[in-house]
Parts: C-alpha cells; sequence; structure tokens
C-alpha cells in the first residue's frame, strides 16, 4: 500500500526530503513502513535501537503517537500520514 | 536554626527606597534561603513580606525583587539566569518575569543575592552597583533611548576583567505599557507580566552591575558528580544537543502544526494551508533570515537566533529573533505568515521593551475587534487592522509603546481594550496575561496550566505540557485525559518552579529531570537537597504564589478559560475537542486537591503549617 510520510529537522537530510508518498508493499504495519524506509545502515542507525525505536524518537500516525495506538505493531491503511522525529520541546 | 554562611549564597539583601533615596543593607535570612532556594521563589517570599499583595502595581507601594541563587557563580550549565518578581500591572496577580543572557551572573558576581526596589524617584535613575559602592544616579540623559542604546551607552563603563552589564527599560516601560518588559544584553528579556510599566512608574531606567564575588563550594565531588551527569544527558538528547541550535525554538512549529494545536486568528481555529505553515518553519528561518545561534551564559544549547532581515526602506537590519511564541502570536495568531514581517515587528519590540506575546495576543484582539466594527479607521488613524495586515503589526509597536493614538488603548493589554467596547470575551487571556502559541482545546493538560497558572496564562509557569502530546499513552499521558491532567501539570508546575527558583534554563528539562540539581545544590551548599526536599519547597513556593494572589483579590473564579475555548471547538485526533465548563470546573476541582487548597482554591491553614509558609510580615 502507498502511505505518506512526513519527515523534519534532520531527517529531511537523512531521508533526503519532507514528504515522500511510500509504496510499503505487502508491509501493514508501521515496523514494515521503517524496515523499508531505513533501507540504509546510516538510516537504520538513527532510527532502531536493536529492533525497537531509539529513545527521543517521535513517530506518529495521523498526528497520533504510535505509543498511544499500538506501537511499531500500529496497522496502517492507504494514505495515513507517518510523521518521523526526534523529540522537540520549545518555549 | 541554620546560620550564614551558606555556600552559594552571599548572605545579603539590597534594598533601595527610591522616593527617600535610603540604600540600605540587610542580612538575608538563613532559613528563607533554604526553605525558598532564590529566583522566583525566594522573590515571591520577600515580594510578599515587602508590600501589600491589594497595592496599586503602578504606584511606589509595588516593589521590584531581583533575586539570584545558590547555583549562580557555579559552571552548572544555564546557571545564570535572573529573577524578577513584583505585582503585576496587566495581571494585578504576582507577575514573575526571568531573562538569560549575562545579566543575572554579573548580579551574582557583586556580592548581592538579592536587590529589592521600593517607592518611587521623582525624576529618571539608575541604580548603579560596583565593588565596595552602591550609587543610585540621575538617569535623564538615557530616558527615552531604547533598550539597545541604554545598554551601549551605560556599558561603556565596562573595565577590562569587569564588564558592566545593563538591565533596562525602553520607552514602554517609560509610558507605563502594561506589557512593558525589561532587557539585558540588548535582546535578552524579562518579557510577561509587565515588569518595565513597574520600572517606569518608579522612574527607574536601569540597573548596572559590575563585581568579581565568587562564591563557595561546600562539597565539589558531589557537585561535580551532578553536573557530569547533567552534561551527560544534554549530549545524549538531541533536543539539546544539535535540534535547538539548528532550528531554534521556531523548530517546533510544523510539529505543533501536526497535532492540530497551532492557533490561528484570535484561536478561533487551527486550520492553516501546510505552505503558509511552511513560511513561518523553524527550517525556513535557518534558510533565510538566520546569521547564526548563539548561547547565553554557560549554555550548551544555543538556540538564540541572530537574525537579518530587509527592513520596508531596503536597507538590512539585524537583531535577534523569531523564537517560537513570537512567531505565533504575531504572525499566525494575526493571520500573518510573513516571517520577515514577524521579525522586523519582534525588533521594534525588542528595541522599544515590549513582551512578543502580549503584543501579538493584544494586536489580534484588536483585529477580531476591527472586523466587527468595533474598533473604526477613525479611530486607528486610518490604519487597516484587518486580520493579515503586517502594515498594522509593524506601525502598532511604536504606537503602542508611545502610546499614540489607537496604541494608548492597545498599550492597555488585550483584556482592557475588549472590556472597553463591551466583549470582553474577546480577549484571549486569563487573569488577563494574553494566552501563549498552544491551543488549550488540543491539550486539556495545557488548558488546565493556563487556568491554574500564578501569573496567568503561561506556558511556563502553567507548566508544560505540550511535550505529552508527542510522548502518547504509555509513557506520558494522553492529552485528552480530564483524569490525569490535574496531577501532571502540578508536577510540571513544580519542576518549572524548581528550575526558576536555581537560576537555570527551563530547555534543560528536554534533557534531565531533578537529579541532577538535587546533587548540584546539595555540593554547592553543603545541605542535602533531596529531590523529595526540593518537592517540598516546589510545593511550598506554588502555595505561597496563591496566597499573594488571594491577598491580591484573586478568587477561583480567575481560573477559567475565555468562553471560546467551551463553545467553539477545533478538531484533533479525528474529533471535535473543546474545554467544556463542567470540565475546565472538574479539571479545576481535582487541581486544587491535588495542591491541597479547599474547593475555593485557598490553601488551608494546615497545609500553610505543614509546608512551614510564615504568615506575612507586613
Amino acid at each position: 500500500m502507498i502511505i505518506k510520510t512526513k519527515f523534519f529537522a534532520y531527517f529531511r537530510d537523512l531521508f533526503a526530503g519532507r514528504d515522500w508518498d511510500v509504496d510499503i508493499g505487502d508491509g501493514r504495519t508501521v515496523r514494515d513502513a521503517l524496515n523499508v524506509l531505513c533501507d540504509t545502515p546510516s538510516r537504520r542507525a538513527e532510527i532502531f535501537a536493536g529492533n525497537e525505536p531509539k529513545p527521543h524518537l517521535v513517530l506518529m500516525v495521523n498526528g497520533v503517537h504510535i505509543q498511544s495506538l499500538q506501537g511499531l505493531e500500529t496497522e496502517l491503511k492507504t494514505g495515513d500520514t507517518l510523521a518521523v522525529f526526534p523529540f522537540l520541546g520549545g518555549g | 536554626m541554620p546560620e550564614f554562611p551558606i555556600p552559594g549564597f552571599h548572605g545579603r539583601v539590597l534594598e533601595i527606597d527610591l522616593t527617600t533615596g535610603a540604600i540600605l543593607r540587610k542580612p538575608l535570612d538563613p532559613q528563607l534561603a533554604l526553605d525558598y532556594l532564590g529566583g522566583r521563589g525566594l522573590g515571591a517570599r520577600i515580594l510578599y513580606d515587602t508590600i501589600d499583595p491589594a497595592c496599586d502595581p503602578l504606584g511606589p507601594d509595588n516593589a521590584i525583587v531581583i533575586v539570584t541563587s545558590p547555583l549562580i557563580g557555579t559552571n552548572a550549565p544555564t546557571a545564570g539566569r535572573g529573577h524578577m518578581v513584583f505585582k503585576s500591572p496587566l495581571t494585578g496577580v504576582i507577575g514573575t518575569s526571568n531573562s538569560g543572557g549575562t545579566w543575572g551572573a554579573a548580579f551574582k558576581a557583586t556580592g548581592w543575592d538579592v536587590l529589592v526596589v521600593k517607592g518611587a524617584a521623582s525624576d529618571p535613575v539608575m541604580i548603579d552597583i560596583a565593588p565596595g559602592r552602591v550609587e543610585v544616579l540621575p538617569a535623564g540623559h538615557v530616558w527615552g533611548m531604547s533598550t539597545h542604546e541604554t545598554n551601549d551607552v551605560l556599558a561603556a563603563a565596562s573595565e577590562p576583567g569587569s564588564p558592566a552589564r545593563v538591565l533596562c527599560i525602553g520607552p514602554a516601560g517609560e509610558n507605563l505599557v502594561r506589557m512593558a518588559a525589561v532587557a539585558n544584553d540588548r535582546n535578552r528579556v524579562y518579557g510577561r507580566c509587565g515588569p518595565g510599566a513597574v520600572w517606569g512608574s518608579k522612574k527607574l531606567k536601569a540597573v548596572r552591575v559590575r563585581g568579581k564575588e565568587k562564591i563557595a563550594v561546600a562539597d565539589k565531588e558531589k557537585y561535580q558528580a551532578g553536573l557530569d551527569q547533567a552534561l551527560y544527558l544534554m549530549r545524549q538528547a538531541p533536543i539539546t544537543k544539535r535540534l535547538l541550535r539548528e532550528l531554534g525554538t521556531a523548530g517546533l512549529i510544523e510539529l505543533i502544526n501536526l497535532i492540530s494545536m497551532l492557533p490561528h486568528r484570535n484561536f478561533r481555529d487551527c486550520l492553516h494551508r501546510e505552505e503558509d505553515v511552511e513560511r513561518i518553519s523553524g527550517e525556513t528561518l535557518a534558510k533565510t533570515l538566520l546569521d547564526k545561534a548563539g548561547s547565553c551564559y554557560l549554555c550548551p544549547i544555543g538556540c538564540q537566533r541572530h537574525t537579518r532581515v530587509v527592513g520596508k526602506d531596503g536597507k538590512e537590519e539585524t537583531g535577534e529573533g523569531p523564537e517560537y511564541e513570537t512567531m505565533i502570536l504575531m504572525g499566525p495568531v494575526c493571520d500573518i505568515y510573513d516571517m520577515a514581517a514577524v521579525t522586523r515587528a519582534n525588533y521594534r519590540c525588542n528595541e522599544l521593551g515590549i513582551d512578543t506575546i502580549s503584543y501579538g495576543g493584544t494586536v489580534a484582539c484588536a483585529m477580531e475587534l476591527f472586523e466587527l466594527g468595533l474598533l473604526t479607521k477613525e479611530e486607528t488613524g486610518g490604519l487597516d487592522l484587518a486580520f493579515g495586515s503586517s502594515e498594522a503589526l509593524e506601525k502598532l509597536v511604536p504606537l503602542m509603546a508611545f502610546r499614540k493614538g489607537i496604541g494608548d488603548r492597545l498599550a492597555e493589554g488585550s483584556s482592557r481594550l475588549a472590556a472597553g467596547v463591551g466583549r470582553p470575551e474577546l480577549s484571549m487571556t486569563v487573569k488577563k496575561l494574553e494566552i501563549p502559541g498552544y491551543d488549550p482545546r488540543a491539550s486539556f493538560t495545557q488548558a488546565l496550566g493556563y487556568m491554574t497558572s500564578p501569573t496567568g496564562a503561561c506556558h511556563l509557569r502553567g507548566g508544560y505540557a505540550v511535550s505529552l502530546a508527542f510522548f502518547g499513552g504509555t509513557r506520558e499521558i494522553p492529552r485528552f485525559s480530564l483524569l490525569q491532567s490535574p496531577i501532571a501539570i502540578r508536577n510540571m508546575q513544580n519542576t518549572g518552579i524548581l528550575q526558576d527558583s536555581l537560576g537555570i534554563c527551563r530547555f534543560t528539562g528536554f534533557a534531565f529531570s531533578s537529579d541532577p540539581w538535587a546533587r548540584m545544590v546539595s555540593g554547592v551548599t553543603g545541605r542535602d537537597f533531596s529531590v523529595a526536599r526540593l518537592e517540598e519547597i516546589e510545593n511550598r513556593i506554588a502555595t505561597l504564589e496563591r496566597l499573594f494572589n488571594i491577598e491580591a483579590g484573586a478568587t477561583a473564579d480567575d481560573d477559567a478559560l475565555p468562553p471560546r475555548f467551551a463553545d467553539l471547538p477545533v478538531v484533533a485526533e479525528g474529533r471535535e475537542r473543546r474545554v467544556s465548563r463542567e470540565d475546565q470546573d472538574r479539571m479545576k476541582q481535582d487541581y486544587y486537591r491535588v495542591r491541597g487548597w479547599d474547593g475555593q482554591g485557598r490553601p488551608t491553614a494546615e497545609l500553610g503549617r505543614a509546608l512551614r509558609i510564615e504568615a506575612r510580615k507586613k
């Protein structure tokens, strides 16, 4: 299926863009999408610590954090937006 | 009973009465130092003991209390923020304001822990503090100057190895603009709650400090353990290691839009076109206007934005900003997405000495009143105050600072402006303080923070709940939970109280919590400040601020959001969200319970005894 991805901060350089439509093939979950996106060792190293997302990494599906959903096993639908960024707060 | 010396403190209070000219040296009460620590906490206590909370905030009976902290004078990261506590002329309740840069550390180096300024001078004055002397000097020659000019003229007294650091107001403070700010290092600002107007009412233009006094550290090993822990954690977290340096606080803008929290048009909705949000994002700022990042004293984070923009006359100007709050309140909240215009208006606010959050919120309110025909072109002197008018955004800054034309009414703040035309509900404020750039309908926790902040609507004193939305359910709390918001916001408020009382920067809180501070404060003072003891101090300060506000006339009814947030929903996470009056009351009652206050939000006598809050001395 095809999903939208959005990157922020230095992930835009890492993933060579702000927004991508990504075909995750037979994949269905956030984990599947990340496995497609992390197709180089440097991308994998920024996103994963072992098999889990690194601390300070925020993953949101349609504006909802995956921890409020089913984590990496959260199921995606065609056209869903997966946002990937390092935790940022401000003033 | 504790006694001085307590390492970390000088043990001295400088009290100046501008009515009589009296300069008094007083001992700092060591029990108060240990019970309230410094900064905002110690300042609140000293203010409470110095003034009648019911006094006229622009009269001679108000006081300005400037306080340093036991960590300032060490090399703890960001340990150099100055804190100022006063009765606010904008809100009528307690005002606390703080700033980075170098002034806080320079003040600590003068050998004073606290400066109290009372009374009022009949002509403009400045306070000059140097080794071995304190003077009140005439300031007529700088009265009328911008914060930048004042800083540059007065800092010329610097000597090698002993730079003179200047804290001053601009014309806005001189003209008693209720949201006037106080500035140091040119562009570091004590912004919120209107301290500049209090200074102006006392005819106090500047406080210049020079000194070389050091502090002792009782247990260097313990202090170093805390320091090492803090620095390590700051290097681990991308936000403190690189993100804030690369993007500044404006880096948050697209993310806040992602979670439907970015306010628009005087908080009518949170709807923006993505391409418009991109025009004001931190990434765009970095690519277009940014010259370089910068840091406050002892700060490895580097979030300052040193920028340049082309002025209306085609000439380039430089300055600092915009930060997140400025970009939002002077941007989309006014329906403006022109970063250059926001930046120029930001520069004017810095130079003239005006809080950018209250300025943007007041202009947005004026725009809504203008849209409804409640402010007319006759009243605005022909200026078109339609939403989206960047011309109005820029032109209104000097009009407000000098109280010219419509600026005179805007100088009173949005609450008085809207009430003056019979529509108080169109001012997006709590306790007359303009709401910051996070929509409360998109986070009930933040909504409760705005309602219960001691200073009025504030994302800092109210508790910074925004990051909860990025952590989600299992790690923190879901942002729409009525049940968990009261305890969560109390915890965040307490964290802020600690940070503000230690004179360090909020942004360290993105990397670590109380543990390293507990070690560092214990190490410096030689006293055992556990995290639990620090929490007791936080609760003490929170209840003291509440007591001040009650005596200033605040009631539980003031802990409420404007009607728009109950009546008009926004869509977030696929559903309509509003903060109904019932939900506000329910969260508020739980919050009072958690704080140990009664159903009317009043601290009980029993709580006062348990926290050892002495009765007001005056």
